[in-house]
């Protein structure tokens, strides 16, 4: 009985706010990123809020908390029948969320992915913060350039499904292959994006490879968790460790000199430009075989086939670490 | 004393039919605060049937999880590796599919034998060596999944099938999503297994009582193994749907839903220690589950705070904690019984909702 | 010996990784990589202690994992906000043993079955976590780190913490009185009650017990690195199950004790470094621990059938 009062009383009390938005005409924006427990896609999302509001669009997020393959898809799904305009994801799993996505098209939802991409058909536009081979190359020529181009390495990764993770590591490994003989990978461990896990594997990748010289961690908890294993292991500056993370993560590490260099790209401009595109999508002026897009924060940026390029990756290295915050 | 068939109040209040109370419930609420009219004119939201089809399909792996495990717990045991099992036969199906060829039906056929084959192993584990279903289910939890991803290096993703095979599970026949009718059938089926059947009926004794019923005569071991060997089956088929919905299989396929799928039985009314339950009680528990999560994420207030997976997740426990001290409530109230005067003869007044 | 039989066969099981490891990989054998790994896991032997008394008084709680990721996140903001360590240590155990309350009111107060109640624990702690939390790092102060003390200090002190914490709890276990009534209690809660004692209280006790011990070790976990990720802790609750397990504590309660579960956790925790030692493939491990656990399982099964003859 008091469950039943107390449901009818919320349901009261929450149908105002229903019978306003009805009355609202804006632009409705969904964001999926990949996980919600993330601080790189809680920073995307954070400037894709502030484009939302500078462009004057209602903006929805949502995401997975847990590693439920499902999820991407349920959400997607969700903001369907709820007749947004305009969805924005970045895929977890490639094939699964594009079934989702060519619905949503279908029903006449404009979809654009970032981050990491779906299948070229289930969306209009990729907005890319570099392709996986830039990300891939700076990351293993950086390595090289520390290493004198030869010496034993390492990657860390989040886990061994995540199909972005994958497609690093595939370009990485062609880079080393084609461009760096000398050098040799001797493993590649997961760390369930947990940063007390990588340091752990970190640890014991140096004890059982005494010629490791580098460890690249391309999962943002994972390279705080290696630069720690190697400054209690005491081998600040002999074994290198560079990655893929957020500035703010591992700042401490790039000014002590453990971690060498991260590698990332603006976040919260991938968030904006994601946005901004999405609504430019949705309101016709961006149009399929564009060759440029103008963003008000970020000027013109180029569009490689369907592909919105933010632009190289961008390195953090201990003289430029400190201008950013996120 | 009245009947018991003519016993309206007690009937009334049975735990399955509370828990209908709070789905009606539930589904007036978010179809009020959750539907409302966009700004093409459209009705979106909770309220359109595009929804509750969403909701048929989203649930239907789960579900049929749930209709796995009902048996498995009235026996007083538990399965924790259904999820994992999933995974491990969604993989089987690919493999078998893509890398050696079998048509569709045939690797779909395969899979199904494989799961029963994965229920196997813990059906020898847990009626034959009569090893602890919860400690066993937890090594096989982590050993199917650990399969799963060692087979496929963790990287391998099977996608690419064939329209006919994603019809199953992306597509409606005869008015609803093709994969209601599966789990229909499947809990039409189980219904009848347990309620109708001396077979079925005999799980709720083993729950209630093993060694009453050794002595009675029942092949407690026998019954016990197949109750794991149609989980494992039942696995399976969660498993094609869910690749079929998907269009992919990979090595994390169904990681989660065990605990999903446990709360749905629990709150469904069927005890965790056994011998009491019913299939409708969890056919009405992945339901009210599952209108609570579609449900949170059409409200405005949540799609504000940006928060539905949270949210859901938190009412998810929260009620299943009521639903389990709801149904303790009965047990505790009557020792006010002990502070009413003696001259009070008319009995206690029914426990309220 | 004999009494001790099932142990020492998991210490056996050790004995013989460890030979493996010797023969094939010597370079597993370094001091201060294997004391990283003692420190890394000394948390999950303080967690598996509490757990192993639980199981042993028959109940299991699945929860820790997100109780331990609670307490971390609260003893980093209120080492962020300078709170000293003799005031943080009692603050982030009075929390651990709350949620532990919560449980047992629940479980021992109302009777509920403890697999449920955890389970809600669980995803409700989690997902009210991620709701305030969103995934960020708290990072901590400078001197925070080894207790401001020097590292190897402070992982000696860690080391040397976890297991007097096992000595502590095995000598309470063998020889206190509560300690034999938590035995009682998982063999048999009926004769026990009607023996005098009180089941109800002894779980509730056993619960309180976890969720101190687990917040114990959040801060344990804590002074390790100058930040806090507030998912630490996922999976928890099934690595110390497992090493529970293996070490012999037995789900259906009653039986038992510390050393077989110092025993499973040194076991299990050596798993994944001599997979990289041996160079094994990175996806084999989950298999390889479910296999353990179910290897240990059987071990039992085997145990009770045929070696009462």
């Amino acid at each position: 009985m008091t469950l039943r009062l107390l449901r009818l009383g919320l349901a009261a009390a929450l149908l105002a706010p229903a019978g306003a938005a009805a009355a609202a005409s804006k632009l409705v924006v969904a964001m999926l990123p990949k996980s919600k427990g993330n601080a790189y896609h809680m920073s995307c999302v954070a400037g894709a809020t502030r484009a939302a509001r500078d462009l004057g669009v209602e903006f929805l997020f949502d995401g997975p908390t847990d590693s439920n393959a499902a999820k991407q898809n349920e959400i997607v799904e969700n903001w369907i029948t709820l007749g947004v305009d305009v969805i924005a994801v970045a895929a977890e799993n490639r094939e699964g969320i594009s079934t989702a996505l060519r619905k949503a098209r279908r029903q006449g939802i404009q979809v654009i992915t970032y981050d990491a991409d779906a299948a070229p058909d289930a969306r209009s536009f990729f907005v890319n913060q570099a392709t996986p081979e830039g990300i891939a190359q700076a990351l293993m020529d950086d390595a090289a350039r520390l290493l004198g181009g030869e010496g034993e390495f390492a990657i860390i990764l989040a886990t061994l499904t995540a199909a972005n993770q994958r497609e690093w590591q595939k370009h990485i490994e062609a880079r080393w292959k084609a461009r760096y003989p000398k050098m040799q990978l001797v493993a590649t461990r997961p760390c369930d994006d947990l940063k007390d896990k990588a340091q752990s594997e970190a640890t014991a990748l140096m004890s059982a490879h005494p010629n490791l010289r580098l460890i690249m961690a391309i999962c943002s908890p994972a390279v705080p968790g290696a630069a720690e294993a190697v400054k209690q292991a005491g081998k600040t500056g002999r074994v290198k460790v560079i990655g893929l993370g957020l500035p703010s993560e591992n700042r401490r590490y790039v000014k002590e000199g453990v971690t060498d260099t991260v590698i990332l790209w603006k976040t919260e401009d991938l968030g904006y430009l994601t946005v901004e595109a999405a609504v430019a999508l949705a309101r016709g002026t961006l149009k399929p075989g564009a060759q440029s897009f103008t963003s008000r924060a970020l000027g013109t940026l180029q569009i490689q086939g369907d592909n919105i390029l933010l632009g190289k990756p961008f390195a953090f290295h201990r003289d430029n670490i400190d201008q950013f915050d996120f | 004393m009245k009947p018991a068939s003519r016993d309206w109040p007690a009937l009334l209040l049975r735990h399955e039919m509370l828990l209908l109370y709070v789905l009606i419930a539930e589904w007036l609420f978010f179809y009020f605060a959750g539907t409302t009219v966009n700004r093409r004119g459209v009705i979106i939201g909770f309220g359109t049937l595009d929804r509750q089809f969403d909701i048929l399909r989203h649930s239907c792996e789960i579900g049929l999880l749930a209709l796995a495990l009902t048996p498995v717990i009235l026996t007083s045991g538990i399965d924790l590796s259904v999820g994992s099992i999933l995974g491990f036969c969604a993989i089987f199906l690919g493999l078998l599919w893509r890398d050696c060829g079998l048509p569709l039906p045939l690797a779909s056929a395969c899979t199904l034998a494989i799961g029963v084959a994965a229920g196997g192993l813990n059906a020898a584990l847990i009626a034959a060596l009569r090893l602890p279903p919860l400690i066993v289910t937890l090594g096989t939890y982590s050993l199917f999944r650990g399969l799963a991803e060692a087979i496929t290096r963790g990287a391998i993703t099977y996608t690419d099938f064939p329209a006919g095979f994603l019809f199953l599970g992306q597509e409606r026949w005869l008015g609803l999503p093709a994969q209601a009718w599966i789990f229909a059938l499947v809990a039409i089926g189980v219904w009848l297994l347990v309620h109708r059947t001396t077979f079925g009926r005999s799980f709720r004794v083993i729950g209630y009582s093993p060694e009453g019923a050794r002595f009675a005569g029942l092949p407690v071991d026998r019954r016990l193994a197949l109750v794991y060997l149609l989980a494992g089956g039942v696995a399976a088929l969660a498993a094609i749907i869910y690749t079929a919905r998907l269009g992919q299989a990979k090595a994390d396929a169904g990681l989660g839903y065990e605990l999903f799928a446990i709360t749905a039985v629990v709150l469904g009314g069927t005890s965790i220690f056994g011998g009491t339950g019913t299939v409708h009680g969890t056919l009405l528990g992945v339901a009210a589950i599952a209108v609570l999560k579609n449900g949170l994420a059409c409200l405005p207030v949540v799609m504000r705070l940006n928060a539905a997976e949270e949210l859901a997740g938190l009412l998810t426990g929260a009620l299943l904690l009521l639903a389990l001290a709801a149904g303790v409530l009965p047990r505790i109230l009557p020792v006010r019984r002990i502070f009413r005067r003696p001259a009070d003869a008319t009995p206690p007044p029914p426990t309220p909702p | 010996m004999r009494r001790y039989s099932r142990e020492l066969s998991v210490a056996g099981a050790f004995a013989l990784l460890l030979a493996v490891l010797a023969v094939f990989a010597p370079g597993f054998y370094q001091p201060q990589p294997l004391l990283s790994l003692a420190t890394r896991e000394a948390p999950t032997l303080v967690v598996a202690c509490g757990m192993a008394l639980v199981m042993i008084s028959r109940q299991i709680d699945i929860s820790v994992g997100s109780q331990f990721s609670v307490c971390g996140v609260c003893a980093g903001l209120l080492a962020a906000m300078h709170w000293p360590l003799a005031a943080l240590l009692p603050a982030a155990v009075g929390l651990g043993a709350l949620l532990g309350a919560v449980n047992g009111l629940l479980i021992a107060g109302l009777g509920l079955p403890s697999i449920v109640v955890t389970l809600a624990m669980m995803v409700t702690l989690r997902q009210g976590l991620n709701l305030v939390r969103q995934g960020k790092f708290v990072d901590l102060p400078e001197n925070f780190q080894w207790f401001g003390l020097p590292q190897a200090t402070g992982q000696w002190l860690l080391v040397g913490g976890a297991l007097v914490c096992v000595l502590g709890l095995a000598a309470a276990l063998r020889h206190l009185a509560a300690g034999r009534f938590v035995y009682a209690i998982g063999s048999d809660a009926e004769a026990a009650r009607l023996a005098g004692l009180r089941p109800r209280l002894g779980t509730f006790g056993a619960l309180v017990g976890l969720g101190a011990l687990t917040g114990l070790a959040a801060v344990m976990n804590v002074v390790q690195s100058p930040q806090v990720q507030p998912l630490a802790g996922s999976g928890l609750e099934l690595k110390v199950i497992a090493a529970a397990v293996v070490g012999g504590v037995a789900i259906s309660g009653g039986r038992g004790n510390l050393w077989g579960v110092l025993a499973g956790v040194l076991l299990l925790a050596t798993i994944s470094p001599a997979l990289t030692h041996l160079r094994v493939e990175a996806h084999w491990e989950r298999a390889i621990q479910g296999a353990i656990v179910i290897l240990a399982i059987l071990a039992d099964g085997a145990h009770r059938r045929w070696g009462k003859r």
